[in-house]
């Protein structure tokens, strides 16, 4: 029996080599959200170690890492989604806009609003789908009805899901595959404009032309929003990110540009990860 | 054939015929009470139905005061019972610390262990009074004057009455409907409520407007769980409504439920006539609840099945 | 369309109106629902605090176990009715728990084809909720009429049919929770299904089935209706089962239901009891099924 051995280069190619060359260290750009000394803990068991990292403005950041390693934890302290459930703690502090929204006064939900996320599965409200996109403006802003019909025609559009439903508006959003349904969450993100888009492991239960969809997406929306991504597939991370990170064990082992992080990684556990000598 | 193969087949006959015989049951009961109640049915056929006699002197009878009395008194009910039994649901699911979540919700519980009778008993020496002294007085004085709804507020303050037996009713079913609430809320998938939440969403519209509707179909199941308990209800009734044959506009004055009218005559009727109009109030009462129990079953049933193949 | 575009977040801010309003309604609501909550426990408490402020004294005296029911107007006791009430109970509990057993075995271990488990497990819950006046009826139609006068069999039956759907689905729950991986094991060994099930399967399944049983009993000891027009009453001590039977729920109702003080006092120690055991039973059922799991 032939044992499986491992190829040395990377396995992922970086598709996008044009836009990468450009891509400045970190620290060169403007941070959006500042992650200093954060731990996390569900009960008494400490999931995240002391992470620190910056998250650019208008960039799209991927955590990567093997399940568990407190990649989606991560990314839920960074709209407070965690306290929602008693037994979970962060500390440490993650400041959005100059404010430790781990300590602040101002509501959650304001927070929650300002940095929208997307789940690992598409979960529609069970209303229809002009409602659910319009659930979430109608929390911030009274708008009449012709307003309201462009804000719901422009999520949409941006979410590149106007075409395909624009003369079902009105039926449920269980009614649309699972790519459309998620491209729904995201329209319903986007339309009540926040500046923060989290987009937990959003393509796990996709096909791949969905994904595709959704990569593209993703592409187009940085220009006016910071995302974080948390995928466990490398190539996504390699495709649609712009900068890094590599958790392990709760602890973030390596970030930097993608094409650092992937082509010379500067450490050798994720040159493991990487390459898929993992493990 | 191995030797032990006639005692796998004979355990196996064995059980199926108890199941059969618990499915013979329903229809045995039926079948009872169609028999008992024929002369009744002969006599007064569908008119039955909508008359409001009740003269066992000359024999002539007709269920529509027992019908009205516990159609109103389980409207009541769940008019109050729905409300409270969605506010005691929410607290246990979203807002109880989850180390008071199992105190609460068996305290809950053990509303519904209390038997019937001692709901009544204790409506007719400790409610009643305070209803006939302090609470009919106040509405007789407020609501009574309304234009329409006014009537259903009016007369003598007694204490009994539909009014009096439908706040009972209403204690008795909200452990039944809010179980059914608290679980069906348990069955919401996580993701879903963090999406609400994540937009910015308050705790109430999470629970009313994402929550709820996702859950409408269990949640309709588990009202009609407790209208079915609320409409069977014979003891917790036949106390405080005072037993008398009699419609009436004002929820204040005496009246009669069909489980009551059963409990309080059933023993003293004299004459087949008589006697077969009670048993075919039962009847009545048995198919009334058999299809609103079942309705509320297939509702739960289909709810299940709809995570079922979602998950 | 651009005023629609650009990222504006001034409507996500503290000072945002309909925000402000929202909350306000988020935060009655929460409170209503508290509310109701204790609109619930006020209920429990105050029915228990009536119970035992009334009933305790009934309850500390002896004569209430050792003395008859009396006649209006004289001192007496609930003994009669205590013990038909327990001799129904006891007889009731053991004519519907097998049936009910056995059918909740042939739920969860046979009836994985064919109509019959589903017909029967739906048939089952209907009959769970059924109104137990009705169940008084056709018992008294089936049975009393037949044999021309009330009984004490004829109030066990009406009870035996209340027990029997409370059991079949705690059994019919409990050992469809026993994990296959077991049954497997056994059948692996080469022993028969009978032998299994006898065996292994309720063995496992043994303190759900228990408390099955506990709770069937507790929901039969203060069941009044299905015994007002079968075993009656009975002012003396029988324990003859062919002859009407004295037990706690209709003598309550009966006592409770008359203008006489002494009667009143009688039917509420009887009451306190009723409420103490079906309590009693009930957590006791919880945490037997609490420790299991």
């Amino acid at each position: 029996m032939e044992a499986y051995e491992p190829v040395a280069r990377p396995v992922v190619q970086v598709i996008r080599p044009s836009a990468r060359s450009e891509t400045p260290p970190v620290e060169e750009l403007k941070p959006k959200i500042r992650v200093r000394n954060l731990d996390f803990y569900y009960g008494a068991f400490r999931a995240l170690h002391d992470i620190s990292l910056d998250i650019p403005e208008k960039k799209v950041t991927a955590f990567i890492g093997p399940s568990g390693c407190g990649k989606s934890t991560l990314l839920r302290t960074l709209n407070r989604l965690y306290s929602l459930y008693p037994d979970q703690r962060a500390e440490g502090e993650v400041v959005l806009d100059g404010e430790n929204i781990l300590t602040t006064k101002q509501d959650v939900s304001l927070i929650r609003a300002k940095v929208g996320m997307v789940f690992q599965k598409p979960t529609p409200f069970p209303m229809s789908i002009f409602d659910n996109i319009a659930f979430g403006v109608r929390l911030f802003e009274r708008l009449s009805r012709r307003e309201m019909e462009e804000r719901v025609e422009w999520a949409l559009t941006r979410a590149a899901l106007w075409a395909e439903v624009r003369r079902k508006l009105h039926q449920s959003g269980n009614s649309l595959s699972g790519g459309q349904q998620q491209r729904l969450c995201i329209a319903r993100c986007i339309a009540i404009r926040p500046e923060v888009l989290l987009l937990d492991e959003p393509c796990s239960a996709l096909d791949p032309i969905s994904t595709a969809r959704i990569e593209e997406l993703i592409h187009e929306l940085k220009s006016e929003y910071t995302v974080v991504i948390v995928t466990h597939n490398m190539q996504q991370a390699a495709r649609v990110s712009d900068y890094t990170a590599y958790m392990y064990l709760g602890e973030l082992i390596e970030y930097g540009p993608t094409d650092t992080v992937f082509i010379k990684p500067k450490r050798k556990e994720t040159e493991d990860y990487i390459t898929g000598r993992f493990g | 054939m191995r030797p032990a193969r006639w005692k796998d087949v004979a355990f196996e006959q064995l059980t199926r015929l108890f199941a059969l015989l618990v499915l013979g049951i329903l229809a045995a009961i039926l079948v009872a009470l169609v028999l008992e109640s024929r002369p009744s049915l002969d006599k007064f056929g569908l008119a039955f139905l909508w008359h409001a006699e009740w003269d066992p002197v000359q024999e002539r009878f007709g269920a529509l005061v027992p019908i009205y009395g516990t159609l109103g008194t389980s409207l009541i009910a769940m008019l109050i019972g729905i409300p409270v039994s969605f506010g005691i649901a929410l607290f246990l699911t979203e807002l109880s610390p989850a180390w008071l979540k199992r105190p609460l919700g068996t305290a809950i519980e053990l509303l519904a262990a209390i038997p019937s009778i001692i709901y009544g008993m204790w409506g007719l020496f400790v409610l009643a009074p305070l209803f006939q002294a302090h609470v009919q007085p106040a509405l007789i004085e407020s609501l009574g004057a309304l234009p329409l709804a006014g009537a259903l507020f009016q007369g003598p303050p007694l204490g009994i009455g539909m009014l009096t037996a439908g706040l009972i009713l209403s204690i008795m079913v909200i452990p039944f409907i809010a179980a059914v609430m608290r679980d069906v809320f348990d069955l919401v998938p996580a993701l879903l409520k963090e999406s609400a939440y994540g937009l910015g969403a308050t705790t109430w519209e999470v629970m009313w407007k994402v929550v709820l509707p996702y859950t409408k179909v269990g949640v309709i199941g588990g009202i009609m769980l407790g209208l079915g308990r609320a409409l069977g209800e014979t003891m917790a009734v036949t106390f405080v409504i005072g037993n008398a044959h009699q419609l009436s506009k004002s929820l204040m004055a005496p009246g009669n439920s069909i489980a009551s009218a059963l409990a309080n005559e059933f023993t003293e009727a004299v004459g087949d006539v008589y006697f077969s109009a009670l048993i075919e109030l039962g009847l009545i009462l048995f198919l009334l609840t058999t299809v609103v129990l079942a309705l509320a079953k297939l509702l739960l049933l289909r709810l299940a099945r709809r995570e079922g193949a979602r998950a | 369309m651009s005023a629609v575009v650009s990222p504006m977040t001034s409507a996500i801010s503290p000072a945002n109106p309909l925000y402000r309003s929202r909350k306000r309604v988020n935060v009655f609501m929460l409170g209503v629902s508290g509310l109701a909550l204790v609109f619930g426990l006020c209920w429990l408490l105050w029915i228990l605090g009536t119970l035992f402020y009334e009933g305790g004294h009934a309850l500390a005296r002896a004569a209430l176990y050792f003395e008859m029911t009396p006649p209006p107007g004289a001192d007496g006791g609930l003994a009669n009715a205590i013990a038909g009430s327990a001799v129904l109970i006891a007889v009731a509990t053991l004519l519907g728990t097998p049936v009910g057993i056995l059918t909740g075995t042939y739920l969860a271990e046979f009836g994985k084809r064919g109509w019959i488990a589903p017909a029967t497990r739906f048939i089952n819950d209907v009959l769970l909720s059924a109104p137990s006046i009705v169940i008084g009826l056709f018992v008294y139609s089936v049975y009393v009429v037949r044999v021309k006068h009330f009984s004490g069999w004829a109030g066990a039956l009406a009870l035996a049919l209340v027990v029997i759907p409370v059991v079949v689905r705690t059994s019919d729950d409990m050992l469809r929770l026993v994990p296959n991986s077991l049954r497997e094991a056994a059948a692996a060994l080469g022993c028969p299904a009978w032998k299994m099930i006898l065996s292994v399967t309720y063995p496992a399944a043994r303190t759900g089935i228990v408390t099955g049983v506990l709770l069937a009993v507790a929901r039969i000891s203060g069941e009044t209706a299905p015994l007002l027009f079968t075993a009656l009453n009975n002012q003396f001590w029988s324990l003859d089962l062919n002859q009407p039977t004295a037990n706690l729920p209709t003598v309550i109702f009966q006592f409770a239901m008359s203008p006489y003080k002494d009667w009143h006092r009688l039917a509420w120690g009887g009451a306190a009891l009723i409420t103490l055991t079906v309590l009693a039973l009930n957590i006791l059922a919880r945490s037997l099924f609490r420790r299991k799991d």
